[in-house]
């Protein structure tokens, strides 16, 4: 049985998206409903204290490394029903003027403003360096959130982030939208 | 690995399952908070870990309690221009559908029109 945590306050999961957006949200949950679970949802418990934890964060925002190959932003103009489904390593001391934003559906200068809103590595430090957690991964990790196919993501793009991450010996992982 | 998502549609993000949810109401684009607010971006990331070491039960929820302010109702992560996909559907509207219903068109159907895709399917 799954809890609301903090239950007080209910996040209104349609304050901030136009009428059609939240149209298409309701459509989409429709869709899971009618799906159903084909499997239970996964569980990996919290194996150390969140100081001794090694911690990554992935973002779907198509965040790359301008020294980095560039997010396929014209295979998305050319075919609108496609998004690019790789993934790009970020360093754990990124910052905004080293990354690039490629979302289509995003300003880019979020990143300009502030990286740490889409992607938050300086705060990631500040807390490894307040002995919060134990450490900042390595490396950190972006992908192109627009993925109407996401079988390549699924199959290759994934389990291959899976395993950088664990050479990285990373326990815990934030994933934040764009 | 255990893992936790931070999202602002938490009713879309449930629906497909993920082990742990932290649900904020911030616009997309900025879910740690507004540019510049250290402190506060500092809030959300500590929340968000710490409501991953507090949930047990797969498929939960916890509801971040932090209010987007007044003063930043105008920041927005809107694209300077429109995205493919809505242009494309302005100009092909009856692929509406396939949208909502994440059923992506055959390459030779979406430049069709309904009676041409039809015709082309007898």
């Amino acid at each position: 049985m799954s809890e609301n945590l903090q239950a007080s306050r209910q996040v209104d999961s349609y304050r901030f998206l136009d009428r059609l957006t939240q149209k298409l949200v309701r459509s989409w949950i429709e869709l899971e409903a009618q799906r159903g679970r084909s499997a239970e949802i996964p569980w990996t418990p919290l194996s150390r204290p969140l100081a001794d934890s090694t911690i990554a964060l992935i973002s779907s925002a198509g965040l790359a490394l301008k020294t980095d190959r560039p997010f396929d932003q014209e295979g998305e103009r050319q075919n609108p029903w496609w998004g690019d489904p790789s993934y790009r390593i970020l360093p754990r001391t990124a910052t905004a003027e080293d990354v690039k934003l490629y979302h289509l559906h995003i300003h880019p200068r979020v990143v300009e403003q502030d990286l740490n809103t889409l992607l938050p590595l300086q705060r990631l430090l500040e807390l490894e360096d307040g002995g919060e957690i134990g450490r900042s991964a390595a490396h950190h990790y972006s992908f192109m959130g627009y993925t109407l196919q996401p079988q390549v993501l699924l199959e290759q793009s994934t389990p291959a982030m899976i395993q950088h991450m664990k050479q990285d010996g990373v326990n815990v992982v934030v994933l934040v939208p764009g | 690995m255990s893992t936790i998502t931070l999202s602002s549609i938490p009713d879309l993000t449930s629906a497909v399952g993920v082990p742990r949810l932290a649900a904020i109401e911030y616009p997309l684009g900025y879910l740690l908070g507004q540019p510049g607010d250290r402190m506060g971006q500092t809030a959300v990331l500590r929340s968000t870990l710490q409501a991953l070491a507090e949930i047990r039960e797969p498929g939960s929820v916890s509801h971040l309690p932090f209010e987007w302010p007044a003063s930043a109702r105008r920041l927005s992560a809107r694209p300077p221009k429109t995205p493919p996909i809505s242009k494309y559907l302005l100009r092909h509207p009856w692929l509406i559908p396939n949208l909502f219903s994440r059923e992506v068109p055959a390459p030779n159907q979406s430049e069709l029109e309904p009676q041409q895709a039809g015709a082309s399917a007898s």
